[in-house]
């Protein structure tokens, strides 16, 4: 910019951001600090007031700023001993010998998938490969498979080992089981209709296209939606009555484990798919066509067009919107609060099974109360989502602007 | 692989498109049944009425405007997600225009924190913001809930704004200080007035999100009924004990039409990538 400097020009940056910092100091950044403080502490529904004559609790307290009375009629809460007793009991069960091995074995059940990507990509920029990139990928899901066995690394076992080792950490490996299952379906739903909505052949894309995208529009509502949704698989609900005119009896599919939570993702699905459908058909349209003119002069099959031409020339406009909606799928909350809760109800204070990271945390504050702990939560979740965060923008490349 | 596909792939393809059509549209269309079925449950034994509506009554309807809150939970939302989003766009478009536009200490290490907040859920932020409030006496009241809304709505319009800014060429800006601008009535008179188009729709966007908030209104503002917003009041009617389904259905459909009519309506901003400050639930 031309024609000013110094004082003046700094002036004037602060008259621009300034409300935005205070605004972001009070609401995002205060709570991270009162959070830290607070994981430090005993606090719960037993301890839930402050000690005020304690100065650090003066300052960071909202209750003590304007009166140092002590109040209600329970202990104040005080800095736990050892300090990181909530961090302790929140990540101790990783730390054991059984808990490491488990997911050292699951780390090895995977790798051979890992192995077959790594591959392909070495092949891939070879003029003649040894072996299709399918054979590859069927090979390392056969040794995957294979490792995963009981007798071999068992993979059932270590699930189960982990799901043994602490509340928190149970309520992370369903969420990632949830988030495995989830973004493949997202991915393979959006890419379908993209690909359909993207022929020139199909008469009506654009009538399609509007229509596609409603539940879109309805994830902005999802906990109202969720409630309708959540009707559907109630015993006497629809889908049972359609099963029952066919003579069939249904579940009560929100009762069951594995039932409710393929509820929870068959119900994601429906909300994210059209996000996934509109940015793949973004990318496609901007794949020129003189690409798949000279793959069919070469002979190339669809399949090789797709798996050669599309998905990597799809990868920049995808790959932001799958690490976004991956942040977004942990943090899943508003869906599974109107199906199911975080049921099937096991009993007080047992995590349920889809009772996944958001809705083990907002129960933990407002239910059982565990300020405490969940302040604990709260500090670990924020390191994870940053560094997840760092790590998206160094693929989306967003900050390109920034960094000039 | 714009070929002319085989007929019976055609088909197929139709065929996929019909069904997820179905899938799409039916949940919302069982809404629309149930709302004008006689009696309060969802369900009928009728096949047929939970295809097309085979009675039709607008008791429901009727009953819901009448009986209960929901026109106060309707005008409390206005209340809130409006305020929010103007607040949000009023404060923010300033910031995201001197970080689009000016380069000063601590730019991208801003950028980088917002994403940051933004990718840290509210619900664990609760507990300290609804003590600031209730010092401040602030609490179970809107404009409590719009504070503790304004942190995640700004840092949306933040990234927004600043992408569009990025698009608007400096070159106009600049001849506008020649011709003797300071750099706020280059921002007022010139980039503002340019940016109007995207200041709309990031408006919407951010009206959308708080309209459809849930976690902070419920532990924010949880009596009494009169203040509720329409998700805590719409979620709280269908966890009562006999649950009025058919009024709860035509409160859904009745929140439902308007945001999918701006959504149709916004379509070709969501394609056009305005939405990397995700609004995507």
């Amino acid at each position: 910019m031309v024609g000013w400097s110094g004082r003046r020009k700094n002036l004037t940056i602060l008259a621009f951001v300034v409300p935005t910092l205070l605004a972001i100091a009070v609401f995002s950044v205060y709570p991270f600090i009162f959070n830290t403080f607070i994981s430090l502490t005993n606090r719960s529904k037993f301890r839930p007031n402050p000690d005020c004559s304690v100065t650090i609790w003066r300052i960071v307290e909202p209750t003590c700023w304007l009166s140092t009375e002590q109040r209600g009629l329970a202990e104040p809460f005080t800095f736990s001993d050892p300090l990181l007793k909530n961090y302790g009991d929140l990540l101790g069960g990783l730390f054991t010998a059984d808990a490491l091995l488990a997911l050292l074995r699951i780390g090895l059940i995977v790798a051979p998938l890992i192995v077959a990507l790594v591959l392909n990509n070495r092949w891939g920029k070879r003029l003649s490969r040894p072996v299709s990139s399918g054979i590859v990928w069927l090979g390392g899901l056969v040794v995957t498979i294979l490792l995963a066995l009981p007798w071999l690394l068992d993979l059932p076992g270590a699930y189960q080992t982990l799901l043994e080792s602490g509340d928190f950490i149970m309520v992370n490996v369903r969420t990632i089981l949830y988030v495995v299952i989830c973004m493949p379906l997202f991915f393979i739903f959006g890419l379908t209709m993209a690909l359909i909505l993207n022929n020139d052949y199909i008469k009506g894309r654009t009538f399609f296209r509007v229509i596609l995208i409603v539940p879109w529009a309805a994830s902005t509502v999802a906990i109202m939606m969720s409630l309708i949704w959540q009707f559907f698989f109630r015993g006497n609900g629809t889908i049972n009555q359609f099963l029952a005119v066919l003579g069939i009896e249904g579940p009560t599919y929100l009762t069951k484990d594995v039932w409710a939570f393929f509820v929870v993702v068959l119900v994601n699905l429906w909300y994210t798919y059209p996000f996934f459908m509109v940015i793949i058909l973004g990318g496609l349209q901007s794949i020129p066509p003189d690409l798949y003119e000279a793959a069919e002069v070469d002979g190339a099959s669809w399949w090789q067009q797709l798996m050669n031409i599309t998905l990597p020339l799809l990868r920049p406009a995808v790959l932001p919107a799958i690490v976004l909606s991956t942040l977004t799928t942990y943090k899943v909350d508003a869906v599974v609060w109107g199906i199911t809760q975080g049921g099937p109800v096991k009993g007080a204070d047992i995590p349920g099974f889809t009772e996944f990271v958001m809705v083990h945390a907002y129960k933990q504050i407002f239910q059982t109360r565990a300020y405490g702990r969940m302040g604990a939560f709260a500090v670990i979740l924020f390191v994870v989502l940053f560094i997840a965060t760092l790590y998206s923008l160094r693929i989306t490349r967003i900050t390109e602007g920034a960094y000039e | 692989m714009n070929q002319p596909p085989k007929p019976w792939t055609k088909i197929l393809m139709y065929v996929v498109l019909v069904l997820m059509t179905i899938f799409a549209l039916y949940p919302v269309w069982f809404a629309v049944l149930a709302a004008g079925r006689p009696g309060q449950r969802l369900y009928t034994f009728d096949l047929m009425g939970m295809i097309v509506p085979t009675q039709w009554t607008w008791d429901n309807l009727r009953a819901l405007l009448t009986e209960t809150a929901f026109l106060t939970w309707i005008k409390n939302s206005l209340f809130v997600a409006t305020a929010t989003a103007l607040a949000a766009l009023f404060i923010g478009t300033s910031a995201a225009f001197a970080f689009s536009r000016f380069k000063f200490y601590g730019r991208q290490g801003g950028l980088i924190l917002f994403l940051a907040i933004q990718a840290f859920p509210g619900i664990l932020s609760l507990v300290p913001i609804a003590q600031i409030l209730s010092a401040v006496g602030l609490y179970a009241n809107h404009w409590g809930l719009i504070m503790a809304y304004l942190a995640g709505t700004l840092v949306f319009v933040i990234w927004n704004l600043k992408g569009y800014f990025d698009t608007i060429p400096i070159d106009l800006e600049e001849a506008a200080m020649i011709d003797g601008c300071d750099p706020i009535q280059s921002f007022v008179r010139v980039a503002l007035p340019l940016a109007r188009p995207a200041l709309a729709v990031t408006l919407l966007f951010g009206f959308m999100a708080g309209w459809g908030e849930f976690f902070l209104a419920n532990i924010l503002i949880p009596a009494p009924d009169a203040k509720k917003t329409v998700m805590v009041g719409m979620y709280q009617m269908a966890n009562e004990v006999n649950i009025p389904w058919g009024r709860f259905a035509s409160g859904a459909v009745l929140v439902l039409i308007p945001i999918i009519l701006i959504f149709l309506w916004l379509q070709r901003y969501l394609e056009s990538g305005l939405t990397v400050g995700g609004v995507k639930g």
